[in-house]
């Protein structure tokens, strides 16, 4: 999607923002293939057939396994593997670049009006619309949020505090020690164990970071307008 | 300290004759080199063309040098696990038919250097991986691949955790969102009381 990106770019920088400066729209000047070839396609598509399609593609974006339902298409319709692919893909890349622009600055009429421009039928516009701003939104977004490329987080941190009272190379040692376990989202698990001093400099660094956070929140970098 | 930290069985006897007759000159190097080295679990304290060295240094054979190296190391390990006053240790050392001279070498050996020794071993963690290494950054991601225009401060933790077995740093990459790192920071809060609560 770096071609759409940087068309988003071109695009602001001429100030058209998410308006429909240029084809496209929120899609950038240059539309991708499959919303081309997608739009031409639904010319000949019936609203029964749309609102299968339609379906399978939502169920996708909210990250469900569609094989069987695809199939089932294939064999109810007259629509060769072809159509169905390049239909199937330019309805998922149509909605999946919509869902990624925060509802504050995306407005239903303009998303409408890239739509009309991309030659779309009328009602399938309609329901194009309700995916993006109806109230089944916050799944695909959901979803989109556990899929976003990110280092593994904390899953689950269980810890202990020992004492070593006495060890095989000391009699009395009365040594404190910390004991971490940390299961991240990638599944992983690490147990290891911290010294004491170590612990202190993980406690301050941590203090560190939440100070900076809260610096970086307040500056005007976070006050640019959308 | 009524029993004897020393046990007197035959190996100790012969390692004992042995170091009486050895030179006293460079006793005292051996000494400290030997403390130096003794939390360091699984090496040898000398290399092949150093045993040869002192082999040659303090007229030993091969067999005998040996000995005298363990005995040397199961006294000063004594002395830690004990936590032997120098005094003390020189007096056991005589009691068990040791020269003046050698034991009062070892006395001034554990007084210089006993204490770090303790301190290393009580350093030592059973466990075999440990933390070693903090790293952090601190990032501002714009957007994504699936969201667009988001302005989200994230902090990245390079932890560097050693394996006892390989060199090697194992490093772990965990990422935090603003909330997500403040529940940890209350978390490592808890375990500072319970830290405190111990003194």
């Amino acid at each position: 999607m770096a071609a759409v990106a940087v068309g988003k770019a071109a695009g602001a920088a001429y100030g058209h923002g998410e308006s429909s400066g240029g084809s496209g729209g929120f899609l950038g000047p240059r539309v991708p293939a499959e919303v081309e070839a997608m739009a031409r396609g639904l010319q000949e598509v019936g609203k029964e057939t749309f609102r299968r399609l339609l379906k399978v593609t939502v169920n996708a974006l909210e990250g469900k396994d569609c094989k069987d339902s695809v199939k089932l298409i294939a064999e109810s319709t007259d629509l060769s593997e072809e159509q169905l692919a390049f239909l199937i893909s330019g309805m998922y890349t149509l909605l999946r670049e919509a869902l990624r622009l925060p509802l504050s600055t995306f407005k239903q009429e303009v998303f409408k009006e890239d739509l009309k421009e991309l030659r779309i039928p009328e009602d399938f516009i309609t329901d194009f619309s309700s995916i993006v701003f109806g109230n089944r939104r916050p799944v695909s977004e959901g979803t989109a949020l556990m899929q976003a490329s990110r280092l593994p987080n904390v899953q689950d941190f269980k810890w202990r505090v020992d004492v070593a009272i006495s060890t095989s190379s000391l009699a009395r040692a009365l040594q404190p020690s910390i004991l971490m376990l940390m299961k991240l989202s990638d599944g992983t698990a690490h147990r290891f164990e911290v010294p004491v001093a170590k612990f202190q400099e993980l406690r301050y660094n941590v203090a560190l970071i939440l100070k900076e956070m809260n610096d970086l929140e307040k500056r005007s970098i976070l006050k640019i307008q959308d | 300290m009524a029993a004897s930290v020393v046990p007197e069985t035959d190996s100790i006897r012969r390692a004992v004759l042995l170091l009486n007759a050895v030179d006293p000159g460079r006793f005292p190097r051996l000494l400290s080199r030997l403390l130096q080295r003794l939390h360091l679990k699984a090496e040898t304290s000398f290399s092949e063309e150093e045993e040869e060295k002192l082999q040659i240094a303090f007229s030993l054979e091969k067999q005998d040098l040996h000995l005298v190296l363990e005995a040397i190391s199961f006294i000063l390990e004594q002395a830690v696990y004990h936590n032997l006053k120098p005094a003390s240790l020189q007096q056991q050392l005589q009691s068990i038919h040791l020269d003046q001279d050698k034991a009062e070498a070892f006395a001034n050996a554990w007084a210089a250097g006993g204490q770090e020794t303790i301190e290393k071993f009580r350093q030592r963690v059973l466990t075999p991986q440990k933390l070693e290494t903090i790293g952090w950054q601190l990032n501002l991601q714009m957007s994504a691949s699936t969201q667009a225009k988001l302005k989200s401060p994230r902090a990245v933790l390079e932890l560097g955790v050693s394996n006892e077995d390989s060199k090697n740093l194992k490093k772990v990459f965990v990422e935090f969102s603003h909330q997500e790192l403040f529940e940890f920071y209350n978390k490592l809060e808890t375990i500072q009381a319970q830290l405190d609560s111990l003194t």
